[in-house]
């Protein structure tokens, strides 16, 4: 007898052998053990003779692969079957095989904080209207954070912000104004950018006050932006943030490195649950304004071909608004059944 | 600025305004109203009471039993008060209405007298501390008229928000005139005061009259100083009439001469000060700068010790008072004053505001002086002031005002272009318009070719000296709502999107996705957390500026331990200091800090739980690496700060120049305060440098064409050989067509002799070329095995090893 055919021999014996083995399994169990004896890949007999077409001459081993592999599937329809056998007897007895009301398994949902959600938020809303985001350091000079500002260090203005200072040089911004000093040193017209980071003042903690804070710089200077440009897109961005229908109001206010300087209030439309709208109280976003032309000066751009205006926000505050947080300080506490509800 | 809204209608008569709508116009001009107090809200329920008949009460000496006609016929009071007369009205509170402090009046018997109602004092009105006896109304009223309106007291406190530029809205005056404008203000005659025939006398830098002289030896402090002379005064508690309009405004009364002085103050927004002649040696009044180690003891009682300059009002002996900031105790008007020297000056705001930052204190004089007071205002403050004196406190003025004047004030001119206006407010305004909007707040308007010539006056000569200043008046008084808000074309900016930030959203987008939730933290920390301190402080916790972000998430650590949360991963991003910068700046880097423990899945009902290990850290770290910097970014074990890890377990990232940009490892026990059942706590901190670098579009290799075949290679390696190093020696060394190795399993004890691990490597071998033989493939295995055995001593693991297919 041939090799091969002795082999295809056995191999058809096992076949017989084997589907015995499975219609006698009583249970999963042992239909796993039929599995790993015949068709396990390391000790199964069918694989083990598998194994051997390697050693076979070239002639004979066409045959014998290709009934190893019949018999290889024939063997895994029959387990097949069985399986299924079992799986319908289950089933009949009343116990499900797998009951799909339990809960799956879930993943920790991570979370962007709430003031960045606000900053992303408003930072998206002026890149499409052509700005890009710019930074600048914490730690500053009196310079970049008052002078060059147009705010004299002897003048009641510099009071507004009680500073923290630096052993060694230098202070802790007070605002993220220094940044429009920065970007304009740098970069010629047209600039339009938005800088969110962090500010520090002598403040104790309360829940309205924290010694450090986010706050989002905006700037726009070209040729040509007037105080229609200002309020054009401010109200725009309102709009946009808090929702049509949203109603903007600019008051004169006092900053000392704008001009004409402007705070910002919006009133904001809330649809009720039963449908019903209601408008809320004024609520003030921003300190504004063209940009002085003093400052203009400073950085070495000429104010009567230039202007533009600025902004200063706090989205810590849009944020306790919006997400109708009580106390500022929850916002650093970091207790992540707070931080999770952003999730 | 506390306003009284009765007061504001008295220096301008045409004013008609409720107090809502006063602030709602105040608040587009600028000055917004932060808060409004009813002053008669807490005494809605008291009434005009006549008492008809006073008898003795019969079981007590000093109470007495009124009969008292409160509107609704005639009641009886018992009262305590001894100046209740019959035919005389009194404030009165029926039963059942409320007096300030929730005090609800009853029905009562008091030593078996009925009383029903009650007679009031100055005190028990909240209007002042007078408790000597009830309030008696001099003349005649309806009883039962409800008392606020009846004698003049129905009135609103507004406080009014001033800007730092705004001095002038320190006074009624001052805001008046934002409302009805400069035409609409005229000053009230004031009760019994009369204009006096007083005639300046000027002199530079002395000058002397009314027997009086004023000598400034300090010009460039002192740009001038009016005094006046009133003798003869009797100092008592001022009238009702100036009493409660200062109350109105939230001033306490103190007596006739000082209250003339804060009525001026406050109307007129001029600081003035009296003097007791009788103190002032000489008399004569020298403004100079303080000597070194001169002392002063100031009306709080403080004695204040001044650095020399500081200036001072003096007499030829000593310092009577601090210039512009506050009066001397020793020259203070007191009950037994007769004679006053009134001061109504003007000192230099940088000095005044150096003077009292350096004393640290703030005066109601100091802070206008700060933010400038009237220059041409002086002359009316002096004389309105004198006038009241006289008509509350008796006495004479003495005929002469003198008036030391070494810096005469000329009002400032400033040139606006009527174009300029229209090009930076975007709307057109004509001249005309422009002279509109200007002329009744005071500004002077003369058209020039193509310009007009703008005066400016004394109350806004500190803040309105640029044309850009005036483009701002046009703007706030045209009304900025009055603007259109139709948005035009824009050019987008030339300034890149900070890498920086871009990295910030990268590294957010990573972390989120896994499960962790983003901290803020802040840059403060205590001294041995930080080098560079801050000069300042508001606590010790806060001292210093943060060397690490991870110092922060700890402390997040321990407040949410502290709070039962077992499971905790957090990440913030942020600024770190050291003290080695430049410039002198600290040097400032921004990093990335994460922290986590607890199980690094919820629990689920199908398995056990798994708690965060190193392996879990080292995975996380080489992805963040790998997005942080582009190239070939190594973790490895290493010592990145010894505060922070525990000793061994802790691992260094390295950039692909090999420097170290971090470190991350297992917290440190004493690091954090932790629970019992708390589980390891484990930290990382990454540089982030500048952001988003450049990185290489990836070019595509492609896709093999040939089955891959693996080997499974067990490996008897000893614990003092580290395993990366025969990894990376079969990744070297495997040829051409090995494709990657990596570890399956790791074994120690059974037959893996002591001082040894067995370590699982499956080898994958994959040719671009060809389909790879068994026999190529198990002669590599066999030549890797060789090499290794002499690189290392290294053997397989006997009968372990497997060639699976």
């Amino acid at each position: 007898m041939s090799e091969a055919g002795s082999l295809v021999d056995e191999l058809r014996a096992l076949e017989r052998e084997a589907q015995d083995a499975i219609d006698g399994a009583r249970d999963p169990a042992a239909l796993e053990q039929v599995r790993v004896a015949f068709l396990g890949r390391r000790e199964g007999r069918v694989s083990r003779i598998l194994r051997q077409l390697g050693g076979l001459s070239p002639e004979a081993r066409p045959a014998v692969g290709a009934e190893a592999n019949r018999v290889k599937q024939v063997l895994r329809g029959a387990l097949e079957e069985r399986e299924r056998r079992f799986a319908r007897e289950r089933a009949d007895t009343g116990t499900p095989a797998r009951d799909l009301t339990l809960p799956g398994r879930d993943r920790w949902r991570g979370a962007r904080h709430p003031v960045t959600l606000v900053v992303d938020e408003i930072c998206d809303i002026f890149a499409r209207l052509g700005f890009t985001r710019a930074r600048g350091p914490e730690a500053e000079t009196e310079w970049y954070n008052f002078v060059a500002l147009n705010t004299p260090l002897d003048h009641p203005a510099a009071d507004e912000q009680d500073t923290l200072y630096l052993k060694g040089g230098g202070l802790l911004r007070s605002h993220t104004s220094p940044v429009q000093i920065r970007i304009l040193e740098q970069y010629r017209p047209p600039v339009r950018i938005l800088a969110p980071g962090p500010a520090y003042r002598r403040d104790t903690w309360d829940a309205t006050h924290a010694p450090a804070f986010f706050q989002i710089e905006g700037l726009a200077v070209d040729e040509g932006i007037t105080f229609v440009d200002f309020k054009a897109t401010l109200s725009e961005f309102a709009r946009r943030f808090w929702g049509p229908g949203t109603r903007v109001r600019f008051r004169p206010g006092y900053f000392p490195f704008t001009e004409p300087s402007a705070e910002v209030d919006v009133k904001r439309r809330v649809v009720g649950a039963d449908g019903s709208v209601e408008e809320t109280a004024w609520l003030e976003v921003m300190g504004a304004g063209m940009v002085d032309p003093a400052v203009l000066e400073n950085v070495g751009i000429d104010p009567e071909r230039y202007s533009g205006w600025a902004f200063g926000m706090g989205p810590a505050r849009i944020a306790m608004l919006k997400y109708g947080i009580s106390d500022i300080r929850m916002l650093y506490e970091n207790d992540i059944r707070f931080l999770s509800q952003f999730a | 600025m506390n306003v009284s809204r009765r007061w504001l209608r008295a220096v301008a008569p045409g004013l008609d305004l409720g107090a809502g709508e006063i602030a709602a116009r105040l608040a587009m001009r600028g000055a917004p109203v932060e808060g409004i107090t009813d002053l008669a809200a807490e005494i809605a329920g008291v009434v005009i009471g006549r008492v008809e008949r006073v008898r003795r009460h019969p079981n007590a000496d000093r109470l007495s039993v009124c009969e008292v006609d409160g509107g609704n016929g005639t009641v009886q009071v018992v009262c305590g008060a001894p100046n209740v007369r019959a035919g005389t009205c009194y404030p009165f509170v029926p039963v059942g209405a409320v007096l300030p402090g929730d005090l609800r009046i009853k029905r009562v018997r008091i030593r078996g007298q009925e009383s029903r109602g009650m007679l009031c004092s100055a005190r028990e009105l909240g209007l002042g501390t007078d408790h000597r006896g009830i309030l008696e109304l001099a003349g005649q009223f309806d009883p039962g008229s409800p008392f606020a309106p009846t004698v003049g007291l129905d009135d609103h406190r507004l406080n009014v928000e001033v800007s730092p530029n705004r001095g002038d809205l320190l006074s009624h005056v001052g805001v008046a005139r934002e409302l009805v404008g400069e035409g609409g203000i005229r000053l009230a005659q004031l009760p019994g005061a009369v204009e006096h025939e007083l005639t300046v006398r000027t002199g530079s830098p002395a000058v002397d009259g009314a027997g009086a002289r004023v000598r400034i030896d300090d010009p460039r402090q002192c740009w001038r100083y009016m005094a006046a002379v009133v003798r003869g005064v009797r100092v008592g508690p001022s009238p009702e009439w100036l009493a409660s309009r200062l109350r109105a405004a939230g001033a306490h009364p103190i007596n006739n001469v000082v209250d003339a002085t804060n009525y001026v103050l406050l109307e007129l927004g001029q600081p003035l000060h009296a003097f007791d002649l009788a103190r002032v040696a000489g008399p004569e009044i020298v403004v100079r700068g303080a000597r070194q180690g001169e002392t002063v003891r100031t009306l709080d009682g403080e004695r204040r010790e001044l650095d020399e300059g500081m200036l001072l009002i003096c007499d030829p002996e000593r310092a009577l008072a601090i210039a512009g900031v506050m009066g001397g105790s020793e020259s203070e008007i007191g009950e037994g004053t007769t004679d006053v020297l009134l001061e109504c000056a003007l000192f230099n705001p940088k000095g005044v505001r150096a003077v009292r930052r350096a004393l640290g204190m703030s005066t109601d004089a100091s802070y206008r002086f700060e933010r400038g007071v009237d220059p041409a205002g002086l002359e009316l403050a002096i004389r309105r002031t004198v006038s009241i004196i006289v008509a509350t406190a008796g006495g004479e003025s003495a005929p002469t005002l003198l008036d030391a004047c070494p810096r005469p004030w000329r009002a400032p001119v400033v040139t606006l272009r009527p174009e300029r206006v229209g090009q930076l407010l975007g709307v057109r305004f004509e001249a005309a318009d422009i002279v509109k909007l200007l002329e009744p707040l005071g500004y002077g308007c003369r058209p020039a070719a193509g310009a007009i010539e703008v005066t400016v006056p004394g109350h806004r000569s500190y803040d309105t000296l640029r044309e850009i200043d005036l483009v701002e008046e046009v703007a706030r008084v045209h009304g900025y709502d009055r603007f259109p808000d139709s948005l035009g074309a824009f050019r987008p900016g030339a300034v890149p999107d900070d890498p920086l930030l871009r990295l910030h959203d990268r590294l957010r987008t990573i972390l989120v996705g896994r499960g962790f939730l983003e901290a803020h933290t802040t840059a403060f920390a205590p001294a041995e957390e930080g080098e560079v301190e801050v000069l300042n402080p508001v606590s010790a916790e806060e001292s210093h500026l943060r060397r690490t972000v991870l110092f922060g998430l700890l402390q997040a650590v321990e407040h949410n331990f502290a709070r039962g949360a077992a499971d905790i991963r957090i990440f913030d991003m942020g600024a770190v200091f050291g003290a080695d910068g430049s410039g002198g700046l600290p040097r400032e880097t921004n990093r990335l800090a994460v922290a986590m423990t607890g199980r690094r899945r919820p629990r689920h009902w199908s398995a056990g739980d798994r708690p965060w290990d190193e392996w879990e850290l080292r995975g996380l770290a080489e992805e963040l690496v790998a997005a942080v910097l582009p190239g070939e970014c190594l973790v490895e074990p290493g010592t990145f700060d010894s505060t922070f890890f525990e000793e061994g377990c802790e691992f260094l990232l390295r950039a692909a120049d090999g420097s170290v940009v971090g470190g991350a490892g297992k917290v440190r026990a004493d690091r954090v305060d932790a629970p019992v059942w708390a589980g390891p706590v484990w930290g990382l901190e990454l540089e982030l440098g500048d952001g988003v670098r450049g990185r290489p579009d990836p070019v595509i290799r492609p896709l093999p064409a040939f089955p891959a075949v693996e080997r499974d290679l067990a490996l008897l390696i000893p614990e003092s050989l580290p395993a990366r190093q025969v990894l990376e020696f079969l990744e070297r060394g495997g040829g051409r067509d090995l494709a990657g190795v990596s570890v399956f399993d790791l074994f120690r004890g059974g037959d893996v002799p002591d001082g040894s691990r067995s370590v699982g490597f499956r080898l994958r071998f994959q040719s671009e070329r060809r389909t790879l033989t068994d026999k190529a493939v198990d002669r590599a295995v066999r030549r890797l095995i060789q090499r290794l055995k002499e690189e290392f001593g290294v053997e397989p693991r006997a009968g372990a090893a497997d060639s699976g297919r």
